[in-house]
């Protein structure tokens, strides 16, 4: 009986691998509660390690900034750490640092995030700081003055230290412009300095509220319990006077134009290349996925073996997407030393003319799906992840399928499918727009040849040149 | 006529044989499926009973209907010179006559195929594995060290079906002298460039196809190398570790082109980065004699400068299986684990031990100081203070205290400094813990025109304090905590896991040590905190180094 029953368990272990692997990875149980002011709660339990995560999710963020207080959501997502419920700013940070905790505050582009991880004996100081934190912050006008004071410095402070850091913010404003997905989430030292108590307490009442909040939880605790506890917390909670701001999708850069920041003595160029990419619900995720991966999205990617592997022009090359609710931006970003600045960009063109004209290899597809179901798992393993999951997709209306199905649906990319993605989504070499940051005295002239260049000065306070 | 001849000529008996083999092959398939597919026990006896019921029903069938080139008739309505029933019977024989071999088939196959099934691995003896001693060690863990010295740690975590597999080299920039400085960090991209069967590049292609990942960092002390993976590569990984650590090869190109990345690494890091150009002038300052102060990037001539002859002599005295520890964490099991490792790593032959490192940093005999100039809006200090080794008994308390003055936004230095007196927008802090003593480490970043001299005298008024007076028992408590809860956040993934117990594997001599951590911070007093910090924030002890901003050209 032995051998045969071997070959059956092997043809059975092959059969449930392959099957796993196409399946990928699905989400967890867990308990979904509408209170009757808005507030969605989801309850995962998952008792691994003694320790409980939270992720609050209020939808808006800096969409609704107003204009010209670019970084208001953010200046308020870091105040309500300053103080809330009975406890001052310093009350606050004792309580989060004595018992091991994190519980922090920031604005994205489409919502402000609150995440918590608290041993579980903990669980009531936990809840109750983050009641504290929604419902009752202080918001008091020498916390706000010192915040904006340090984020404006801050900005600064990256400017020496991380330039790299900031090249986002700069692309982003570049590409997008006016419309609301070209606002710099955390602000410009112009727009911060913009923005007063009053902005804040009418930010706190017309867009934070019980109807836009989310409140996804995972880890040791018992679901029933922590329901109601919740529910008990949140249960009276008013709603924000205000509408969640609705954007509309941007238009796609049509042509090329270049956006050149001096940092006086550089010693490298830091460059982002791209256009108007795709949604968060984009239907064809999976077939984006594999093709950004071979790409530009892991370690032998075209981009990365072309600038780096193959030539030593950088220590790292990549595009990145940015998925918010309607489509956001699509780039490729690297950096090299000066002299090589053209150099290297021209072989970034280069690569994306090569995937425009030749497509992916079916060999390479396949490699790039055991890459992407290989590595999926290892981001929803601890709760803290997954409650960030939940709230995710509670927060974009997806279904779970979003994840669970994902797996079949690399499974299911073709070589077909995958060119037509990569035709619809990457930029055409004739519609570009160029941030490159470096020492322009060094490289005006030579990169003058992409397209219209506009110049503006790291120093200046915001980041988009002035028009 | 007789019964007995009518039941032959309907061919019932060839009937009832051919059911009975027929049903003893499929009594016996379905008991291979029940084992194998874990089906409820009582599908064989349901099996049985439909069989049995289905030979008397088989028996009257036959009876009743027969066979005729014109289809399926009742045999009494059969012309019986135009039977077929004899061409029938012997189809059954011939039928009876393949399932009886087939039985036989079965019945040899079921006593004899255990002992020639050689798909299943002998069992890995318990005796190979260390067991962990502590009562305090999750009893999964399993160590084991092959003949040629190469230790392996495996943590089994089924929760997701992914491995993560560290190998540590005990090579780090401590390891260099002048004009091979930054040769471990090289190193370290080297390892991805080409063996005797690979191609440059090719490493990490093989591995992303199964779909794993990888990544390595140099330190003082160390390299590490990480690989996290499905499962289902397990085979691939163990493959390409061993071919890089027995058959590392690289071209003269492939170096050429390394240097290119490395400058550009450095250039991010280092010279487009102020925090880091502080940091390595600090190391380069504070320790005279000992290696930790060269960058872990290297100097600049040096990296131009390194020979093929330097990395090979690096590659032979380093890469060797008796100075890797790895750690293997995810869906394994130790077993397979010590079998995979002695197929691929067992042939790797031992090297000499590296030489020691024999220089001691000499006490420090008064305040150092240095200023750099560079472009910059936000001045910076960095405090530097000499202090213990991993394995010191003053660590500990240093990394509690460390937590105590700037862990977190209710820590001393950061309510101090950044709360109330508005010199900082930010602190932070870490002390090195290698094998040799190391430092101790504050930096500040101040606002615009901030005053580097003011700052330094009010940490210095805060060190004090905590020298003479010690810290409070709720600030202790909290350290404490502060420690514990990052124990958990670590160990809640397979890579926390693995890198946890590399770390005190390498660092404190053996990873149990790593579960001792909660008891062993619960047992630091106040007293010890302060003595410490006494002895170590010292003026006479300190490093202090300022970036401010380039004085204006003149045009």
């Amino acid at each position: 009986m032995m051998l045969k029953s071997r070959i059956v368990f092997v043809v059975f272990c092959c059969g449930s691998w392959a099957l796993a692997l196409a399946q990928g990875v699905t989400l967890p149980a867990t308990e979904r509660v509408v209170l009757d002011n808005g507030t969605v709660l989801i309850l995962n339990e998952k008792p691994d390690v003694p320790m409980i995560g939270v992720r609050a999710v209020l939808r808006g963020g800096a969409v609704a900034d107003p204009d010209g207080k670019n970084g208001l959501a953010s200046l308020f997502a870091a105040l309500i750490e300053k103080g809330a419920g009975q406890r001052d700013s310093a009350a606050f940070a004792e309580a989060v640092d004595s018992v091991g905790g994190n519980l922090s505050a920031n604005a994205g582009l489409e919502n402000i995030t609150i995440s918590g991880d608290f041993l579980a004996r903990d669980v009531d100081l936990m809840l109750e700081l983050l009641a504290d934190m929604l419902m009752r912050p202080t918001l008091k006008r020498t916390e706000l003055d010192k915040l904006r004071a340090r984020s404006i410095n801050f900005i600064l402070a990256a400017k020496d230290s991380n330039p790299g850091d900031l090249m986002p913010i700069y692309a982003n404003a570049f590409l997008f412009g006016d419309h609301p997905y070209g606002t710099a989430v955390s602000g410009s030292e112009t727009s911060l300095s913009a923005i007063s108590h009053r902005d804040v307490l009418r930010y706190y009442e017309q867009q934070i509220g019980s109807d836009r909040l989310i409140i996804s939880i995972s880890g040791y605790f018992d679901v029933a319990d922590m329901r109601d506890r919740l529910t008990a917390a949140f249960a009276d909670w008013r709603a924000a006077s205000g509408d969640i701001v609705d954007v509309n999708a941007a238009e796609p850069q049509a042509g090329r134009r270049v956006l050149l920041i001096d940092k006086p003595g550089a010693t490298q160029t830091y460059f982002w290349i791209g256009n108007v990419g795709v949604a968060r619900d984009y239907e064809h995720r999976a077939d984006l996925d594999l093709a950004n991966t071979v790409f530009g999205g892991r370690f032998t990617s075209m981009l990365n073996t072309a600038l780096r592997i193959e030539s030593g022009l950088t220590y790292g090359a990549r595009s990145r997407l940015r998925r918010p609710s309607k489509p956001g931006s699509i780039g490729i970003s690297s950096f090299t030393a000066t002299d090589t600045t053209v150099e290297a960009i021209d072989m970034a063109l280069g690569i994306l003319g090569q995937l425009h004209d030749t497509g992916i290899a079916e060999e390479m597809i396949s490699s790039a799906r055991n890459y992407v179901l290989g590595q999926f798992p290892t981001r929803l393993e601890t709760a803290t992840q997954l409650a960030a999951q939940f709230a995710v997709l509670e927060a974009y209306g997806l279904a779970n399928s979003y994840i669970d199905d994902y797996g079949v649906a690399v499974t299911a990319v073709t070589a077909e499918s995958i060119t037509s993605v990569i035709d619809a989504v990457y930029p055409q070499q004739n519609d570009l727009v160029f941030v490159l940051l470096g020492d322009a005295a060094s490289i005006r002239d030579s990169v003058a040849k992409y397209g219209p260049v506009t110049e503006m000065s790291i120093t200046e306070p915001r980041f988009r040149p002035s028009k | 006529m007789p019964i007995f001849s009518e039941l032959r000529r309907r061919n019932i008996p060839q009937v009832a044989f051919v059911y009975i083999v027929g049903a003893a092959l499929f009594y016996w398939l379905g008991v291979v499926m029940q084992t194998q597919f874990d089906l409820p026990w009582w599908t064989n006896r349901l099996i049985a009973i439909l069989l049995v019921i289905g030979l008397p029903l088989a028996l009257i069938f036959a009876w009743v209907y027969e066979i005729t080139p014109a289809g399926l008739k009742k045999a009494v309505d059969v012309d019986q010179t135009q039977s077929i029933v004899f061409k029938t019977g012997q189809k059954l024989n011939a039928a009876l006559a393949v399932l009886v071999v087939l039985a036989g088939v079965a019945m040899i196959a079921d006593r004899l195929l255990p002992e020639l099934a050689i798909v299943e691995p002998p069992p890995v003896p318990e005796r190979v594995f260390d067991q962990p001693v502590g009562d305090n060690v999750p009893e999964e863990i399993r160590s084991f060290t092959l003949d040629n010295g190469l230790k392996i740690i495996v943590w089994p975590d089924h929760d997701i079906p992914n491995v993560v597999m560290y190998n540590f080299i005990r090579a780090g920039g401590r390891n260099e002298y002048p004009g091979i400085t930054g040769l471990a960090h090289f190193f370290e991209h080297m390892m991805f460039n080409g063996t005797e069967n690979l191609e440059p590049g090719e490493f990490d292609r093989v591995m992303e196809a199964a779909g794993g990942a990888n990544n390595a960092y140099a330190s003082n002390d160390i390299t590490a190398y990480m690989n996290w993976f499905p499962r289902s590569a397990l085979d691939t990984i163990f493959n390409l570790e061993a071919d890089r650590l027995a058959n590392l090869s690289f071209t003269p190109e492939a170096v050429e082109s390394e240097r290119g990345v490395i400058a550009s690494e450095r250039g991010r890091r280092v010279d487009n980065d102020n925090t880091g150009k502080l940091y390595e002038q600090m190391m380069a300052t504070a320790f005279i004699a000992h290696p930790y102060q060269f960058p872990v990037l290297g100097w600049p001539s040096d990296i131009a400068a390194w020979t093929l002859l330097d990395l090979e002599n690096f590659y032979r005295t380093y890469y060797a299986p008796n100075n890797c520890t790895m750690v293997f964490s995810g869906d394994v099991t130790a077993d397979e684990i010590y079998t995979l490792a002695d197929e691929y790593f067992a042939d790797i032959p031992a090297q000499p031990a590296p030489a020691a490192v024999r220089t001691i940093e000499p006490d420090q005999l008064g305040v150092r100081r240095f200023t750099i100039e560079a472009p910059s809006q936000t001045p910076l200090l960095d405090m530097a203070f000499h202090a213990g080794s991993a394995t010191d008994p003053e660590t500990l308390p240093m990394e509690l205290l460390l937590n105590i003055l700037v862990g977190g936004d209710s820590s001393r230095l950061h309510r101090l400094l950044v709360e109330e007196l508005q010199i900082a927008i930010s602190v932070g802090g870490f002390q090195g813990e290698g094998f040799d003593p190391s430092l101790a480490y504050l930096s500040m970043t101040l606002p615009p025109g901030g005053d580097p001299a003011a700052v330094e005298v009010r940490v210095m008024q805060a060190l004090n304090e905590v020298a003479t007076a010690g810290v409070s028992d709720a600030e202790l408590t909290k350290a404490r905590n502060i420690i514990l809860a990052n124990f958990w956040r670590k160990i809640a993934t397979i890579d926390g896991k693995a890198s946890s117990l590399g770390n005190f594997e390498i660092f404190h001599g053996n990873y149990e040590k790593l579960f001792d951590l909660p008891s062993d911070i619960e047992n630091i007093s106040n007293d010890t905190v302060r003595d410490v910090a006494a002895k170590v924030f010292r003026a006479n002890n300190a490093t202090i180094g300022v970036l401010v901003p380039a004085a204006e050209e003149k045009e």
